[in-house]
């Protein structure tokens, strides 16, 4: 994993240990029934081997969240998202 | 001679027909283990198993090769006392040499919290077959001399449970033995194969395609790893599986003399010393979902430090390698085996960081699965229904470590 | 003399060299060695680091310096020995200082490259360990220090440049004497084999690349220059030989495994060991790739370069780590100075006992004790949309809260399971302080930011956990003693009001985790201290004591409180835990909601219960003991304790239940008979806790009137940090750039203001909160007086030389500067003026810090 991400509330590149991670839950549109819907969004991943949006939460530091464009291929963080 | 070398084993390796009665979609030890069951305890040997690499070149290649079950809720204990029971049979069974040790485990508690916690293992893993006691300190000093109680003034140990069925094994062995074993009896095995579709007869899975071409199929397994995603996904599947990077190191070798495997939850930090002489160690996993296996300083950094804290004479051992595997980890840190309810598909992944232990028994239950089409009672509860039915297995002895 | 293998470190003062051919002894394993001090870690940024100071890195390194590029060059030869590259990138280095060594992490912002050279191929043929035989780049060394090197021959099918009789021909083996040295070498040309006499032979067989750290590198874009960026030669496999030293891997060993199918060179190495041992494959792989093409395979990649590249020892890797701070409340001191044996639990340090918990247990039920719970979660939230947000984040109805009262509430998870429980307490329509479990403050703070921030939601959230002590005061004489601690009026139960107590302002909530009388008194914490002596010492002749973890475990156990994680699992729903009541369907949505009308759809499995033993008497059971009904296993208990009121012991459990959804009525455990029972096991009528409280009659006859000092905070927490005067202001982004403009080192009232948000601002120094509340026109805002921040001035040099062992991140150039991070892995703040740096930390973590700054 890139080492550090940049959180824009400290205005710098942090560790990653500063940071807490959070998945953006996406449920596939092609799911319609509310408990199909449920039950997905509380417990399916995408697990995409790509391109995700994510965001993490330095708590290391402001105590807010940023949000990231990462790779998960080769683990390479994008750019950060505002 | 170095006797380390492998001298028996021999594969036989074969060209791919255009269908089989099973197609096993990873060439792991779970894949691999489900051949063999299924060749040598059903007589089905009309198998294939095919593995986009070099076979165990996955998760059972890399893993810190723990055998244990002492584990937190009975389902659990069961299955993997099985597969421990088995793993203790299995070099007999195999006539391979698997370097298997049963060596016990230490798993210590740091606090008040922590020993009540042991205690409650040892209670729930004797009540359902796995042998495991409360031990105090100075039993713990006996058992591992090398330990600091002190826990370096910071950590000091209370108490631990000592798991006397935990063992290590040499994980590629275990993966070539199940490999030969397998392919033997007349179950092929096809490296360098990948898998880039599932071929559908309607709603049902009748076949793979693959880069070397169609293979089409009575059942597919799925056996894949951390990696299982993206097969689901050809079969319309969503799962609840999310992949994490998990590292480990190892020292060189050294004289054997390091008694037991050794674990703590408070540090979530676990070593053994290998048959080589080499001590290997691991943490917890990386918090980021990733496919990437780069080997990362701040764990070893951090793992390095916890070990010494526990461990003092390790800080002047020398570091040899480190290394990374890709965990597929599921919400209630227990695996995820049988029917899809796609026809014709079926799973056995959400290993996580607990695959190793599990291949034997993962592979006996998937093949009589397999070959009696009635889901064993052993595995019934790591059904992949289990999330939408609210009977999820949320397991405290799961550790997320190894 | 020796070939140079790939592996060896230069021989600088302080190193020892030993001969250990392969064969040698396996090193022990040392039993009884001492704890030492951690190998020290430094911290550099830059903008290219070149590894290898050769020509070719010298040449690099000069082209980038004069790129205006700040470069770290790191060699070897120098003993700056790079162990990985690692994601970041982040080089590692191990640098020799003398007889110890030193750890360098630098984090290059530009680039990273390798001019790390290349290594000879090593002979494998029979006879290789002898002797005599040297790369040519030794001999060259050799040759211009005017060494004699006796008959020397250069042997092998790379050209060189030497001056010395080249003999042709394939390697066939080395002869040597019974000393181990050298004295012929037998070389093949085509069919005929000759033997050539000679003291010398040099073995020039070509090239392989030292590249492993760029090709461990993965992604991180490293540039390789010089002979690591050669192709590499693929020597001739002889027929014999040892061909992995490291392990002792013969050719025969190699024929072995590839004829029996170990085809891929990663099965050849995990079968026969070459390239496990300490040199990583240097020697071997040249060969074994060379094998395997020989035999018709296309050519395989090398193995998988991975760190460590060099090796250093555990001590060494593991520098820069520190342990995981436990943090505490500030009356820590006060309860070791009281004998308390402390234990971490829910992730802070934490009385267990005093001692006598027969004694601290009595003082709750029947006369009056105090409770540190500063540890509890602690939360303000004010705003338009509060209530919206605590709609969402709770099942439980809050519209329907009556301003000045609480509530105990669930938090439920998008799965439906209980994360958390605590209060939510009503100030206003828009203003709330809610409670949450000592371990679980700090994911409440995230997840309620996260829902926010989603939702667009127009509120101000603070995190007050740390600044914010609490003392609980519980027994029967509870209102009686804060009656003598000059409290006006208390509330009734489940309401708080604002009072001082023993001339400290507090939020007095009252509630009831033990059963008894109680009042939870949260107060800025640098307050903590006299607080809690004040109330010891006016409470003595009422038999007064604190009572610690244990106790207060079993006291609410016998009321059946749970306790969210022990009681409780990762996935317990509100149903499986009886605790329905807190969930309201007939409310708006809910995280949760659609979960928990799908669960109560299925089945339920099983219960959270109560148990008693009967009959009484009997010992309690450890917690997880299993439970029977028959010889059907059905659960296990949660939570034990021997009732010291109720003469038995109480329990809660999970049981499971039959198809009606009903656990059976007796259970076994520990071969001692159980009855399931609902777990208020003592006053299940919440008599005492509710009981009636007339303060005024209890003033008048504890003579209240009795006056209190002003109570200032404490002195600071250790000898080298100060207690800080600060305040903290949560308010709308706008209204601080307006009151602070742009830079996040800004300045309110003439104090210092380091922005640590958009919506928040610490000020550090004396600040008038009505008038900063007035200024900001944020009917809103939060302006809190913060108590709890020790800080510390440490001259600039100083504090530059702890930070670059401390701090992994790269800090502010200009000046003023207010930067927040981790340092020596605790959250800290920087302020940077010209000449000195203030460290600002929480008193719950000051002493790790200021030990770990050293």
């Amino acid at each position: 994993m890139s080492l550090t991400l940049y959180c824009h509330h400290c205005r710098g590149k942090r560790p990653l240990s500063d940071f807490v991670y959070g998945e953006i839950p996406k449920v596939p549109d092609s799911l319609t029934d509310p408990v199909e819907r449920d039950l997905d969004r509380g417990f399916m991943h995408d697990n995409v081997e790509g391109v995700v949006v994510e965001r993490w939460f330095c708590h290391g530091g402001c105590h807010r969240w940023i949000t990231v464009r990462r790779d998960t291929r080769n683990d390479t963080v994008l750019s950060p998202e505002t | 001679m170095n006797e380390y070398v492998e001298r028996k084993v021999t594969f036989t390796w074969s060209e791919p027909r255009s269908s089989y009665d099973v197609v096993i979609v990873g060439g792991g030890g779970h894949g691999l283990a489900t051949a063999y069951y299924l060749a040598t305890r059903h007589g089905i040997t009309n198998v294939a198993v095919l593995e986009r690499g070099y076979i165990g070149g996955g998760n059972s290649g890399r893993n810190t090769t723990v055998i244990r079950s002492n584990y937190g809720i009975p389902e659990a204990v069961r299955f993997y006392q099985r597969s421990v029971e088995l793993y203790e049979g299995l070099e007999e069974e195999t006539d391979r040499f698997l370097m298997h040790d049963k060596k016990g485990l230490l798993w210590l508690a740091h606090t008040e919290m922590g020993a009540r916690a042991e205690r409650a293992r040892a209670e729930v893993n004797t009540a359902f077959g796995a042998k495991t006691e409360y031990v105090e300190p100075a039993q713990i000093k006996e058992i591992c001399p090398q330990i600091d109680l002190t826990g370096n003034g910071k950590w000091p140990v209370v108490g631990a449970s000592y798991h006397s069925g935990g063992a290590t094994a040499r994980h590629d062995r275990v993966v070539w033995a199940l490999a030969e074993g397998a392919m033997n009896r007349g179950v092929h095995v096809h490296q360098r194969t990948t898998v880039t579709g599932l071929v559908k007869d309607g709603e049902r899975v009748v076949g793979v395609a693959t880069d070397r071409g169609t293979i089409g199929a009575g059942t597919v397994l799925s056996a894949t790893g951390g990696w299982v995603t993206r097969l689901a996904e050809m079969a319309g599947l969503r799962l609840p599986i999310r992949s994490h990077p998990l590292q480990a190191f190892v020292t060189n070798h050294y004289e054997l003399q390091f008694p037991s495997l050794l674990s703590s939850g408070d540090l979530l930090f676990y070593v053994s010393q290998t048959a080589r002489g080499e001590m290997l160690m691991g943490a917890e996993l990386d918090p980021q979902p990733s496919y990437s296996t780069r080997a990362g300083h701040p764990f070893i950094q951090s793992c390095a430090q916890r070990a010494i804290t526990l461990l003092p004479f390790l800080r002047d051992l020398r570091v040899l390698r480190q290394w990374t595997g890709i965990c597929d980890m599921s919400p209630d840190y227990s695996p995820i085996m049988g029917t899809t309810g796609v026809d014709g598909f079926l799973v056995t992944t959400g290993w996580g960081t607990w695959g190793f232990k599990a291949i034997p028994a993962g592979g006996e239950q998937m093949a009589e699965l397999i070959a009696t089409d009635e889901t064993p009672e052993l595995i019934a509860p790591f059904s992949l229904d289990r999330f939408a039915r609210d009977r999820t297995l949320a397991d405290r002895g799961s550790s997320g470590t190894h | 003399m020796a070939y140079v293998r790939t592996c060896q470190r230069p021989a600088l003062p302080g190193v020892v060299v030993e001969s250990q051919h392969q064969g040698g002894t396996t090193p022990p394993l040392p039993l009884d060695i001492p704890q030492k001090p951690a190998v020290e870690t430094r911290h550099r940024f830059c903008d290219t680091v070149v590894i290898g100071g050769g020509s070719a890195g010298t040449e690099a390194a000069d082209a980038a310096r004069s790129e205006g590029h700040d470069v770290v060059v790191l060699d070897a030869g120098a003993g700056e020995e790079v162990i990985g590259v690692y994601p970041g990138p982040l080089v590692v280095a191990r640098v020799q200082e003398g007889p110890s060594s030193t750890t360098l992490q630098v984090q290059p912002r530009e680039q990273v490259i390798v001019a790390t050279g290349a290594s000879a191929i090593q002979p494998i043929v029979p006879g290789s360990e002898l002797r005599g035989l040297l790369t040519p780049v030794a001999a060259q060394h050799m040759l211009d220090s005017g060494i004699d090197l006796g008959r020397s021959v250069v042997v092998g099918t790379h050209p060189t440049q030497l001056d010395l009789p080249h003999e042709s021909g394939e390697l066939v083996r080395f002869e040597g004497d019974a000393r181990g040295q050298l004295v012929a070498v037998v070389l093949q040309d085509s069919d005929n084999q000759r033997r050539v006499e000679c003291d010398t032979a040099v073995v020039s067989l070509g090239f392989t690349p030292r590249n492993a750290l760029a090709r461990m590198a993965g992604d991180t874009p490293v540039q390789v220059v010089g002979d690591a960026a050669l192709e590499g030669d693929l020597p001739k496999c002889p027929p014999d030989g040892i061909f992995c030293p490291c392990s002792g891997v013969t050719m025969d060993d190699l024929e072995g495994v590839v004829e029996r199918g170990f085809e891929e060179l990663e099965l050849v190495k995990r079968a026969t060991l070459a390239g496990t041992g300490t040199c990583q494959g240097s020697t071997c792989l040249p060969y074994i790739r060379s094998f395997l093409s020989e035999r018709g395979a296309d050519l395989q990649p090398p193995f998988t370069a991975r760190p460590v590249n060099r090796q250093l020892t555990l001590g060494e890797i593991a520098s820069g780590a520190y342990d995981h701070a436990t943090p505490r409340t500030e009356l820590d001191a006060e309860h070791r100075r009281l004998g308390a044996h402390m234990e971490r639990a829910g992730g802070w340090w934490r009385p267990w006992t005093y001692g006598e918990p027969d004694a601290e247990y009595w003082a709750v039920r029947s006369g009056v004790s105090v409770c540190d719970v500063g540890t509890l979660g602690k939360m303000q939230i004010s705003g338009p949309d509060a209530l919206r947000l605590l709609e969402w984040i709770y099942p439980t109805k809050v519209a329907t809260l009556k301003t000045g009262r609480t509530r105990y509430v669930l938090m439920l998870d998008e799965r439906g399971y209980v994360l958390d429980d605590g209060l939510v307490a009503k100030e206003s329509e828009t203003r709330y302080t809610l409670t949450f479990t000592s371990g679980g403050s700090s994911f409440a703070e995230l997840w309620i930011r996260d829902w926010a921030e989603g939702f667009g939601l127009d509120v101000r959230i603070l995190n007050q956990t740390a600044s914010l002590g609490a003392i609980n005061v519980t027994g029967p004489l509870a209102a009686r003693l804060l009656a003598r601690a000059g409290v006006e009026k208390l509330p009734g139960f489940a309401a708080f009001r604002r009072d001082t107590v023993c001339g400290i302002d507090c939020q007095i909530f009252r509630l009831s985790f033990t059963g008894e009388l109680s009042y939870e008194l949260h107060h800025p914490a640098g307050h903590s201290v006299n607080l809690w002596r004040r109330l010891i010492e006016l409470g003595e002749d009422l038999g007064i004591r604190p009572h610690g973890l244990d106790t207060l475990l079993g006291l609410r156990l016998e009321k059946g409180h749970i306790v969210v994680g022990q009681d409780t699992d990762y996935d317990s729903t509100p149903r499986r835990i009886e605790h329905e009541w807190a969930v309201k369907l007939d409310k708006p949505d809910f995280v949760g909601r659609e979960a928990v009308v799908r669960t109560n759809s299925v089945p339920l499995d099983r219960k959270l219960v109560g148990l008693e033993l009967e009959p009484a008497g009997a010992e309690a059971p450890i917690q997880g003991a299993s439970l029977y009904d028959g010889d059907r296993y059905v659960g296990y208990v949660t939570s034990s304790a021997d009732s010291p009121v109720l003469g038995k012991a109480v329990m809660l459990g999970w049981v499971d239940v039959d198809d009606a959804g009903e656990p059976p009525p007796n259970v076994r455990v520990g071969g001692a008979a159980a009855r399931v029972v609902a777990p208020s096991f003592y006053d299940p009528d919440n008599l005492r806790a509710r009981a009636k409280v007339d303060v005024a009659a209890l003033r008048e006859a504890e003579a209240a009137g009795a006056t209190f000092s002003a109570s200032v905070p404490g002195p600071a927490l250790t000898p080298t940090f100060e207690r800080l005067e600060a305040t903290r202001i949560v308010t709308t982004p706008e209204a601080l750039d307006e009151a602070l403009g742009e830079g996040n080192a800004a300045s309110l009232q003439g104090a210092r203001a380091m922005r640590t948000a958009a919506d928040e601002v610490l000020v550090l120094g004396k600040v008038d909160l009505i008038s900063i509340r007035e200024s900001l026109r944020d009917e809103h805002c939060i302006v809190l007086e913060e108590t709890s921040l020790a800080g510390r001035w440490i001259d600039a040099e100083l504090a530059a030389e702890m930070l670059e062992r401390t701090c992994a991140w790269e800090r502010p150039g200009e000046r003023p500067a207010f930067a927040q991070g981790t340092v020596a892995d605790i959250p800290v703040k920087l302020w940077f003026e010209d000449d000195r740096v203030q460290f600002v930390v929480s008193n719950a973590l000051v002493l790790d810090l200021e030990e770990r700054l050293g």
